[in-house]
């Protein structure tokens, strides 16, 4: 107990050292330190709690299980929020090769073949995890971020939500510095505009 | 300036740059009410994204990835922490324990540099205790053979080196097969 108190006052660096002494205390500190800004991000890009908390743990295990690679020069938060991107994007990218149109094949010729191959969705209740996403995600400034392309959103949370340097989301994604600046230019445009629009 | 402000130069004053292009930026921005609001709009945005709050996960989160990460003591780590718990926990323990260590510590060398001094009387010492222990090994090992195949096989262990050593397989083959004997027996005892 007392281990895990003096913990909270040591800098990333320190933590990570212990941890690599396999100290559970340390790994734990870390977790505490990291979960919500790491999951915050992550829920703010898949937009679900249930995956985000997977892909949060993905993230946390491979961090955690390879800490003794950890190079105290750099900030242990860039390295666990690039992890966390990278993690993310994978998952995108998966999801969005696994999903199926609602329209129907894109090869129908007719509206009838469109109709055939369709898939019937029944309208339902919002779960109790439904009506906690939209609550947490329902704000019209929340909404207009999930508008964004997924490379605008991880520039802009890490840019305004993390407060990074324009230079550590370059580090953290492995983005040119140019693009990240034009990322978080476009992203703020299409806030701005969704914004306006939500408003009309 | 004749011209509204690019959206770069927006990103610039909202960004806080404080190069030497801004200053001209922001003489146009306090007289132009257009680049103003557009500036005091991003100004807004920024602030909105800035108060947006962390969100928790479940509360059993931490326990979920600690289950599945490895925890690794490297052996000096582990040394180190036994070494420490060895260590009393209060200081006049601690002192005490420190004190009776240094003790120990100048008693040996102490009689080390005692025994480089007298090295003749230690080798003397050392031959006489080494000649005592090979005699009393000698006496057991003579008593067993002597138990185990009587008087007659005195004289394997008069023999010399290979005497010696006929005597000792024949003491391990003799125990190997009382062993498989009384195992045998008991193995038959516990089938009945």
């Amino acid at each position: 107990m007392a281990l895990a108190l003096d913990l909270r006052n040591l800098p990333d660096a320190d933590v990570a050292a212990l941890a690599k002494e396999g100290r559970e205390p340390a790994f734990r500190e870390l977790v505490r330190r990291y979960e919500r800004p790491v999951f915050s991000l992550i829920f703010r890009m898949v937009r679900d709690r249930e995956t985000a908390e997977d892909l949060a743990q993905d993230t946390f295990i491979k961090v955690l299980n390879n800490i003794d690679r950890y190079r105290p020069e750099f900030k242990l938060s860039s390295w666990l929020f690039k992890i966390a991107n990278n993690v993310t994007i994978d998952h995108l990218r998966r999801r969005q090769l696994a999903t199926v149109s609602l329209d129907g094949s894109p090869h129908a010729q007719t509206a009838a073949e469109a109709q055939a191959t369709s898939l019937d969705v029944e309208s339902r209740g919002e779960s109790a995890l439904e009506a906690i996403e939209s609550r947490e995600l329902g704000s019209a400034i929340e909404r207009a971020i999930g508008k964004l392309r997924p490379e605008y959103r991880s520039c802009i949370l890490l840019r305004h939500v993390e407060g990074r340097s324009y230079e550590e989301i370059a580090a953290t994604l492995d983005l040119p510095l140019g693009t990240v600046k034009t990322y978080i230019h476009r992203a703020r445009h299409e806030l701005r505009e969704a914004l306006e629009d939500l408003r009309e | 300036m004749d011209r509204h402000l690019l959206p770069e130069e927006i990103d610039l004053l909202l960004d806080g740059d404080v190069g030497f292009g801004t200053p001209p930026l922001k003489a146009h921005v306090r007289n132009c009410p257009t680049c103003s609001s557009e500036l005091e709009s991003a100004r807004a945005l920024v602030r909105q994204l800035e108060h947006l709050p962390h969100i928790a996960p479940s509360p059993l989160f931490a326990n979920r990835v600690m289950s599945r990460v490895q925890l690794f003591v490297p052996w000096h780590v582990a040394l180190l922490d036994t070494v420490r718990g060895l260590i009393p926990q209060s200081r006049a323990l601690r002192v005490a324990a420190a004190g009776m260590f240094a003790s120990i510590a100048i008693a040996l060398t102490i009689v080390s540099v005692w025994a480089f001094s007298r090295i003749d009387a230690v080798m003397f010492t050392a031959d006489l205790v080494l000649d005592r222990m090979r005699g009393a090994a000698f006496g057991a090992l003579t008593g067993a053979v002597s138990a185990l195949f009587g008087d007659a096989a005195r004289p394997l262990l008069e023999g010399g080196a290979m005497g010696l050593a006929t005597a000792v397989l024949l003491v391990i083959v003799t125990g190997v097969a009382a062993a498989t004997m009384v195992r045998v027996a008991a193995v038959r005892a516990r089938g009945r």
